[in-house]
């Protein structure tokens, strides 16, 4: 697979549900416009994400994966912030023995009103993806 | 996974335009009118109508579908809807899946019609992919504690203790301050009211000490909350106002209902004059002076006052500060504030500095007696405010009057009165705690304005009064009487159910080696012995389904529910 | 759910249906209790089902509006009597009031009707639609419109010719001419009022030439033409079906207007006219769009945004009272204006004009009482006694009030207010059980 798109990269985004789900919903609702090839698969929590659906989705063919953090708003806790710190350390390693750039692996905090950061972040990531990947 | 396959249904929503007017939608349903699972396809004008949610339980009934999937707006909306068609068509409702197009693919590129078509097409894919692993399952029932914590007793916090505790429900009243009444207690005459601010106050005071289950708390604060949604412990400091001694106690309750009010806008150093003279004061400050004086000249500082400016807005509809909304109740308190003083002392005369009077519904009738009474208005515009500045002992407010075609307007006043609008409280440290999330306006924002008002996204947490925004009492009172309704709904039954999507653990896999016990937040992890071997299982009623157990475990035993890595990875599938 | 009356008794009676009547027999049913709900039209919802999007989120009203609908329709707890009228309500005892509610026949058996439209095909009479305010016609035989509900025909004998086109195409055979009205009498224990409100008549405002000029159409007309569920899939100009590219907005038609009888101000007619304005600029980009206001009063929670926001987007803005309207030959308007900002008197033309007519109480509430009346404010509206601290209580005991049968109000203050008389409803049914 691996399509090239002309003018977006594929970014995937692992949201939660309850704290970057909003705010990315409301970049809609206010018309903040972003690639329409970043996808989101919404999960509970940004310290549940395995290391290897991240390595799926790069060889699957997507160019980045973002990982909206919920920091420290997270509803189950502040150790969310460490725990999912720990897990792109240790999918960065991952990524390097795979010789796979690790900075195609980016993280943000993303609070439920953060949708201008959110479309922020859409925007660098797929300026520099589309600069490193399909130049 | 399964054994026969499933036959699902799939509803692409127009949303009346909302998506069908930047996804092509049709297209959407023949891109996935092909898929194995796929029994059947519509496009519908509204997913969510009641004649769409009839077809759609009887398309189950008379196809026997296993399940269903809905492409329509964000499932923070309809959800729940969908979910309550499918019982209705007596499929189990974690069967149904859904997938956002408004939010995050019409709405989100609306620029672009054929990337949001394209778009919507992976989502419903990815939706029909986690169809596929979708089960039926069961919830969990938990006990909620009939009690209800409401924080903060302002006229919202006091009225929603009262209405709680009128239900037979224990209620916590949590005050920071020594006495209940918060800001209206300090307000003296107010408009359509025949009582005075601290009577209201009295009267709804001596209503709170009938009630025998309400627990006041003054002096204390919430410093600590643990749990969720139907048993929330807080902890609660109160200082002894004598001693000053602190005591903490901890008390559990189903349900919050914060009511923790507004503060007034700070003016900044000569900010309209504000701390250079000393005849500029602020709206609290100028009510202040009215209500405790009862000479028949308004005095201040020594020297009568005649002359009186208004300068409206301070703080509120800012163009170049952070508050640009409108703070929605001073205009009338304001002209309420400056007939009371006309009517109470000798030789006012009010001069309203505004930038448009906005004394909506039946408050139209306090301005218009103003004019008739001799007040007099000048407007202007957010790009021509007023100027004050203080020549020798006098202090002048010039400003171009709209009204008279930019004329411009000079008053020499005794005292300058600053409408400083409402801000949310300085201190969020209860809101942090409870993980409050905050609109643009920096107040606690509900769900949903119009669907669910008074709910924020913490479950359990309801938002009354001022902190939500400003409202002026009658306002206040009804959002902190609707929260009660809602926070009585969430406990009255004394059950909740608790969803069942937690993690689950594979004993082949597992050989117990404590991470998964290490990562969860919530104790849900049992150590067991099961034939002959060590290994962990998930406490399910305790277990919240965060998930953060799942990416630790080395032999990768464990999975969420409706979140297990081969669904993810379909999905991912789906997706490129 | 609408069904054959099951009971003679109820916890609540809330009259009307629309969102502040729907919310509060919602909470009421939710919490348990036994709710009547009665409603006059054919349909629930109210004047929201029939709006567009709704001020400042510009979410689709009907996605607001249809789950909530759906939902009362199916409660358990909800006796829905649609078509129907409630009058000579009386207290019988300190616990419980008696009325009376009539139900009109609506000729066709709604649980047998499959809303298939052959009726409507069938139907020779062609009458104005009511529920598109007079925009498109609609037969005699009709469903009322399409996210109606119950979705269900209806016949509309005033306007029936009794020729049985219908009953021949039906296929259900649900068309029935002998039904006859109603009378039920029913107990409840505390009743809601939640009767809403009426709009200002423009043609009591000749100057303005609403029905003598055909391009002067109400905000509500504008409304319908901006709907998902629109009768011309664009915006035009009833006059001549051309498509308008200068539109002018009067706000204030009837509202802060002693001279007309309502001096206060409506509340709603600002928001909804920017909202119109800015779905105006969506649907017709090369409009020009004007709103000529007296003050824009943007008081809500993100309401000033919302304003500044349609500014942004090129809406002109004019303070300036509306003097005259005049047509021209080709049907654009001629308006003369005191412009404030200069100062003196001006003419501008438009080639449509939607007036923002204002908020008027609806004076059923006169009918529905019997000797014991409920007491109205100065300007008719359902008085509140306590109105501060309990701003849902009325002159009687056990009877609320909800929503804009107050006053003015925007959709989340109803829904609020309806939030707090349920509230109400619900105390004094407990307290009144002890």
């Amino acid at each position: 697979m691996g399509t090239i798109h002309s003018n977006t990269a594929k970014i995937l985004v692992f949201s939660t549900e309850k704290i970057s789900d909003p705010a990315i919903d409301m970049a809609g609702l206010l018309k903040l416009h972003y690639p329409p090839t970043v996808y989101t698969i919404t999960i509970p929590c940004s310290s549940g994400i395995k290391p290897s659906w991240i390595l799926y989705a790069y060889e699957k063919g997507f160019d980045g994966v973002f990982i909206a953090a919920d920091g420290s708003d997270c509803v189950y806790g502040e150790s969310c912030t460490e725990k999912t710190g720990n897990l792109v350390g240790k999918t960065h390693e991952l990524m390097k023995s795979k010789n796979i750039d690790p900075a195609r692996l980016r993280m943000a905090a993303i609070c439920s009103v953060c949708s201008e950061s959110f479309v922020k972040q859409m925007r660098g990531f797929n300026e520099y993806l589309l600069k490193t990947l399909h130049a | 996974m399964e054994k026969k396959p499933k036959k699902i249904g799939v509803y692409i929503c127009h949303c009346g335009g909302n998506i069908s007017d930047y996804v092509d939608v049709e297209k959407v349903r023949q891109a996935v009118e092909g898929d194995e699972i796929v029994f059947l396809s519509k496009t519908t004008m509204f997913a969510c109508s009641d004649a769409n949610q009839r077809d759609m339980v009887e398309d189950i009934k008379a196809n026997d579908l296993d399940g269903v999937v809905v492409a329509s707006c964000s499932p923070k909306l309809h959800l729940t809807t969908f979910r309550n068609v499918s019982e209705r068509a007596n499929l189990n409702k974690y069967t149904y899946v859904h997938a956002n197009i408004r939010e995050q693919a019409s709405w989100a590129h609306s620029d672009n019609k054929m990337g949001a078509t394209e778009k919507a097409i992976h989502l419903v894919k990815a939706a029909i992919a986690k169809s596929r692993y979708a089960e039926a399952l069961e919830s969990n029932k938990v006990k909620a504690v009939k009690a209800v914590a409401v924080i903060g007793a302002g006229v919202a916090g006091l009225k929603a203790a009262i209405s709680l505790a009128e239900k037979d429900t224990e209620v916590i009243l949590i005050e920071r301050e020594a006495e209940v009444g918060g800001r209206v207690a300090q307000w003296g005459s107010l408009f359509s009211s025949q009582e005075t601010g601290r009577e209201m106050i009295d009267r709804l005071s001596a209503q709170l000490k009938l009630h025998k289950n309400i627990n006041l708390l003054t002096n204390s604060e919430v410093v600590g909350n643990k749990g969720s949604v139907g048993n929330i412990a807080l902890k609660i400091r109160r200082k002894d106002p004598e001693t000053g001694a602190e005591v903490m106690t901890e008390m559990t309750v189903g349900s919050v209902l914060m009511a923790t009010g507004f503060d007034y806008y700070k003016p900044q150093q000569a900010e309209f004059g504000y701390g250079v003279s000393d005849r500029v004061i602020t709206m609290p400050e100028f009510k202040k002076v009215i209500d405790t004086q009862t000479s028949k000249k308004l005095m201040y500082n020594g020297r009568e006052v005649k002359n009186i400016a208004y300068i409206y807005c301070v703080g509120s509809r800012q163009t170049d500060g952070e508050n640009t909304y409108c703070s929605r109740n001073c205009c009338t308190s304001t002209i309420h504030a400056a007939v009371t003083a006309r009517q109470k002392f000798s030789n006012i005369q009010n001069y309203h500095f505004n930038r448009g009077l906005r004394t909506y519904g039946k408050q139209e009738i306090l301005y218009a007696d103003s004019l008739r009474q001799g007040d007099i208005y000048f407007q202007s515009y957010e790009d021509g405010l007023p100027v004050v500045s203080v020549e020798g002992k006098k202090t002048i407010v010039k400003v171009n009057d709209v009204l008279t075609a930019n004329r411009e307007i000079e008053v020499e006043a005794d005292l300058v009165v600053l409408v400083t609008g409402m801000v949310p409280q300085t201190d969020n440290s209860v809101g942090s705690l409870f993980k409050l999330p905050k609109g643009r306006d920096k107040f606690y924002n509900e769900v949903h304005m119009k669907l669910r008002p008074v709910e924020t996204v913490i479950d359990g947490i309801t938002i009354a009064g001022a902190c939500q925004g400003p409202k002026n009492i009658a306002e206040s009172v009804n959002s902190a009487l609707s929260a009660a309704t809602k926070s009585y709904s969430i406990i009255s039954k004394g059950e909740l159910e608790s969803q069942p999507l937690v993690a689950t653990i594979d004993p082949s896999k597992c050989s117990w080696c404590g991470a998964c016990e290490k990562a969860c937040p919530f104790d849900a992890i049992l150590k067991v012995d099961k034939d002959g071997k060590t290994i962990a299982e998930i406490n399910n009623t305790v277990c919240k389904g965060c998930g953060m157990c799942a990416p630790v475990c080395e032999p990768d035993a464990v999975n969420l529910i409706a979140c297990s890595s081969a669904e993810i990875m379909s999905m991912i599938d789906a997706l490129v | 759910m609408e069904q054959i009356l099951k009971n003679i008794s109820y916890d609540a009676l809330v009259i009307g249906a629309g969102i502040a009547g729907g919310e509060a027999a919602l909470n009421l049913a939710n919490t348990g209790y036994k709710v009547l709900l009665v409603e006059k039209d054919l349909s629930v919802g109210g004047k929201m089902i029939m709006l567009s999007k709704v001020f400042p989120t510009l979410d689709c009203s009907a996605c607001i509006t249809t789950p909530k609908v759906s939902e009362i329709s199916r409660h358990p707890n909800i006796t829905l009597f649609t078509g129907s009228e409630v009058s000579n309500i009386h207290r019988v005892s300190d616990v419980e009031f008696v009325a009376k509610v009539t139900r009109k026949p609506r000729y066709v058996h709604v649980a047998d009707c499959t809303s298939c439209q052959l009726c409507e095909k069938a139907c020779p009479v062609s009458v104005t639609d009511q529920y598109q305010f007079g925009l498109i016609g609609r037969k005699a035989a009709f469903i009322p419109f399409s996210i109606c509900s119950p979705k269900a025909a209806a016949i509309d004998i005033e306007n029936c010719t009794l020729c049985g086109a219908c009953e021949k195409v039906c296929p259900t055979n649900c068309i029935d001419f002998t039904m006859q009205p109603e009378e039920m009498t029913l107990h409840v224990r505390t009743v809601i009022v939640a009767t809403g409100f009426n709009m200002f008549d423009p043609k009591k405002m000749p100057r303005y030439g609403y029905g003598e000029y055909k391009n002067v159409i109400t905000a509500l007309q504008m409304e319908r033409q901006l709907a998902p569920t629109r009768p011309f899939n664009t915006i035009l100009r009833p006059g001549d079906g051309k498509v308008p590219d200068k539109i002018a907005y009067v706000l204030c038609v009837g509202s802060r207007d002693a001279s007309v009888g309502n001096p206060i101000c409506s509340q709603i007619c600002c928001m909804y006219s920017i909202k119109q304005a800015q779905l105006l600029m969506g649907a017709l980009p090369m409009a020009d769009v004007t709103i000529y206001y007296i003050n824009i009063r943007s008081f809500g929670k993100g309401f000033e945004e919302f304003y500044q926001q349609a500014k942004g987007m090129g809406v002109n803005f004019v303070k300036g009272k509306i003097g005259r309207i005049k047509a021209k030959e080709n049907g654009n308007l001629i308006l003369r204006y005191e412009d404030i900002n200069e100062g003196r008197l001006r003419e501008a033309e438009h080639d449509m004009v939607v007036l923002a007519n204002g908020v008027l109480p609806n004076g059923d509430v006169n009918n529905i009482f019997g000797d014991e009346k409920l007491k109205l404010d100065a300007f008719n509206f359902v008085g509140q006694t306590d109105m501060l601290a309990s701003p849902a209580r009325t002159s009687m005991e056990g009877v609320f009030v909800a929503g804009t049968a107050t006053g003015p109000m925007d959709i989340p203050d109803s829904i609020l207010s309806a939030g707090a008389a349920s509230a109400e409803a619900i105390s004094y049914l407990i307290q009144k059980t002890v």
